[in-house]
């Protein structure tokens, strides 16, 4: 005390305030300082690090389950340090998991489970599942593909606990089915209830430890803890904090898939840290209820009763080869399994492929979320902010098998029945094109129509001129405002003589042909698909089906609208438009 | 020292008594709170079939089509959604008369089960379980086949109604 109260100024206010406080305890380290007890400092570094990373992803996060994945694809794209500050948060989860089973086996190998300190051995191995407890209610947060799929799993092998399996889930979804009482009790749990128990126990764990002093493994001088100690603390922790933030740069951070859609499979797989059991259940077959929750039992249980065990006070590892023993033998079998666990992912390439496309999906709905925001609806909705996105889901459902040309190498079923419809759909070009070849491949060519010459309508045989005249007469009845006045004149000067005889300009006429009233515009359109058969469309020549009853008329306004807008499209502002 | 040894035995029981009832104001409503979503109905949609379209969508003898079940409303405790995918099943026609409907639920532990083009059959993409056309289990962890939906013809129109089967157990119990 003496040698404190000489010190300059700072050194007598810090006595002064510790006279008031009683908070500083003299802590001798028994046979000096060393690295080897560095590894409590840095997990309680690292807990604090997640609380305060933790905190500020709060800040950001809405836990509902229409936006908790657009908040967090807002921390990750569209915020200055959420990206490494989220990265971080979830590398460091990794980190206490790594850190404390390597303090388990320190702690295991000094043999200070013994007596006095079976208590502090117990509230580690406490604290330990409840780190692991406090991942699995942070992966479900950003209610992605991977979280939203991997919980089913887990919630799926607690419901399978004997008696009470149906209540655990009821209680842990907050309900019937996955929703929004389901994040918000996963939310609570994550950033309320285990944190609070976690510091609890964490401030008891300490206090123990410091009641029993270390464990000691050195036979030199005592020294203080304060610097002496804590100088290897600090740079101990420093060293975990760096290499952490190397992993969070290289690994890019803490990955984000898809929105969760329950309707979409997943290759769902757990946190690495629990891939041996995920791997164990692969290799338990049918038994794999029995592994799911044996597993952990006996090697918990292992770990639980090793005070009760080994009950000798002899700490000497030679005296303790048969526990030490069974512990390495554990960890070897959980490190062999998760390495099989991932050996087993990397060779199956359906699996990569699989992983290619949901990770291409997720990117898209990252990209649209950024772009045009998430829909209040729900994040799956992300998809639905795309140009005509309504329009072109009904297009690739109900009308591309017939009218797209199928991909090279397709089976003659999937290949295109009815007119390619395409990019510059009813143009001029289009128009003069048809006129020549009515029953061209590309045009009524591959249906019963084009094939039989007697219904078929026969090539409009005129000059180059004409046949544009003509076209530029069909093109003015779209409601097209770049109309050639001239052209057009011409083209209905010949229309009686050349087409009158089968089609009529007059709304509501048919011949034998469809009336060509209005051909191309929205309503036109609109008309035909809602029904291809009425007699001023093509009757009973027409193989389409009529889309009044599948479709609404909302529907079917939309896939007109987007007929339209295809006309003067070309395949690059196709393209343009991006994926569904 | 001076008190009746009974007396400070009344007073520890005393203040046990006090503590446990102000406990228990604070636990009661706390907990009560917290297990109040167990065994309702948190999340529902209306109980009526689906309409998946046109019979003639479905084609005679063609591989399983795959619909997603679209609900028009399911409230979600306090939000109510519209147009919300619940899921989806796989509809195969293997007769004009005789339509088999599969949820793409796998009654394992509840992943999406997909259709593996390639060799013909189901495979659910978690632990690799495998369901032959007609939903009988080949391989894999999964207890039980995939489970059949009830459809009907109406009409020209083709409804299904939407069941979510227990999980991770040999009988088919709906939950």
């Amino acid at each position: 005390m003496s040698d404190r109260e000489a010190g300059g100024p700072i050194a007598k206010l810090a006595t002064a305030l510790d006279e008031r406080l009683g908070a500083r305890v003299p802590s001798v380290i028994v046979g000096g300082a060393s690295f080897a007890y560095t590894a409590g400092a840095i997990l309680t570094f690292l807990l604090v690090f997640e609380a305060l990373t933790g905190i500020a992803l709060a800040a950001f996060y809405a836990p509902t389950g229409s936006d908790a994945w657009a908040s967090v694809a807002y921390i990750e794209d569209q915020t200055t340090w959420g990206h490494f500050v989220r990265g971080a948060h979830h590398h460091g989860g990794g980190a206490i998991v790594i850190v404390a089973g390597l303090h388990l086996v320190q702690t295991a190998l000094a043999g200070a489970y013994k007596r006095p300190r079976e208590l502090v051995w117990w509230l580690g191995i406490l604290l330990l599942m409840l780190v692991l407890a406090w991942a699995i209610t942070g992966y479900i947060l950003p209610w992605d593909q991977a979280g939203f799929w991997a919980n089913q799993v887990e919630v799926g092998i607690a419901a399978g606990t004997p008696i009470v399996g149906d209540r655990i889930k009821e209680l842990a979804l907050g309900g019937n089915d996955y929703g929004n009482l389901t994040l918000t009790r996963f939310y609570a749990l994550h950033v309320g209830l285990l944190p609070a128990v976690v510091t609890a126990l964490t401030v008891l764990h300490i206090k123990l430890a410091r009641r029993h002093g270390t464990t000691s493994i050195k036979s030199g001088p005592d020294a203080p803890r304060w610097p002496d100690q804590t100088l290897r603390d600090a740079i101990a922790t420093a060293a975990v904090v760096a290499l952490l933030i190397t992993i969070v740069v290289s690994s890019g951070g803490a990955p984000l898939a898809g929105p969760a859609d329950p309707a979409t499979a997943y290759d769902a797989r757990p946190l690495w840290y629990f891939r041996w059991l995920y791997e164990l259940r692969e290799l338990a077959g049918s038994a794999e209820q029995i592994a799911a929750m044996v597993a952990p039992a006996v090697v918990g249980g292992f770990f639980v009763s090793l005070p009760l065990l080994d009950r000798k006070p002899d700490r000497a590892i030679k005296a303790r080869l048969l526990w030490l023993g069974a512990m390495a033998g554990f960890l070897a079998l959980i490190a062999a399994l998760t390495m099989m666990s991932f050996a087993r992912d990397s060779s199956n390439t359906e699996l990569a492929e699989r992983q290619a496309k949901a990770e291409i999906h997720a990117a898209r709905a990252r990209y649209l979320a950024k772009t045009n925001g998430v829909p209040a609806s729900g994040a799956i909705d992300v998809f639905t902010t795309v140009p005509m996105y309504t329009a072109r889901t009904l297009w690739a459902k109900s009308c591309k098998g017939c009218h797209e040309d199928a991909p090279p190498g397709a089976p003659a079923d999937q290949q295109r029945k009815g007119p390619r419809i395409g990019p510059g759909h009813g143009n001029r070009v289009w128009l003069a094109e048809f006129l020549k070849a009515p029953s061209g491949d590309a045009f009524w060519g591959r249906t019963k129509l084009g094939k039989d010459p007697d219904a078929a309508m026969p090539a409009y045989e005129a000059t180059p001129e004409a046949v544009a005249d003509m076209a530029e007469l069909l093109y003015a009845e779209s409601g097209a405002m770049d109309i050639d006045k001239a052209k057009q004149e011409r083209g209905k000067a010949a229309f009686e003589t050349a087409c009158g005889d089968c089609h009529s300009l007059e709304e509501g006429v048919a011949g034998s042909g469809p009336g060509l009233a209005k051909l191309g515009s929205r309503d036109w359109y609109f008309h035909y698909i809602s029904n291809p058969h009425a007699a001023v469309n093509l009757g009973d020549k027409s193989e389409m089906p009529r889309f009044d009853q599948d479709l609404t008329v909302v529907e079917r306004d939309a896939l007109a609208g987007y007929l339209v807008w295809l006309r003067t499209a070309t395949a690059q502002d196709l393209a343009a438009l991006g994926p569904l | 020292m001076g008190e009746p040894p009974d007396r400070r035995g009344f007073l520890k029981v005393a203040t046990c008594c006090v503590g446990g009832g102000v406990a228990l104001a604070a636990g009661v409503p706390v907990v009560g709170l917290l297990v109040d979503p167990a065994g309702k109905q948190t999340v529902s949609s209306g109980k009526d079939p689906f309409d998946l379209g046109a019979l003639s969508r479905f084609a005679v003898g063609a591989p399983p089509t795959r619909v997603e079940i679209v609900a028009p409303v399911v409230k979600d405790a306090w939000t109510a959604a519209t147009n919300v995918v619940l899921g989806a099943a796989f509809i195969q026609r293997t007769t004009p008369d005789t339509i088999v409907a599969l949820s793409a639920v796998c009654p394992h532990l509840g992943c999406a089960v997909g259709f593996d083009a390639k060799a013909g059959n189901y495979l659910c993409p978690c632990h690799d379980s495998r369901f032959a056309l007609d939903g009988a289990k080949t391989t894999g962890p999964s207890e039980r086949g995939l489970d059949p939906l009830p459809v009907k013809v109406v009409g020209d129109r083709l409804e299904l109604t939407w069941v979510r089967y227990k999980l991770g157990q040999t009988s088919r119990e709906p939950a």
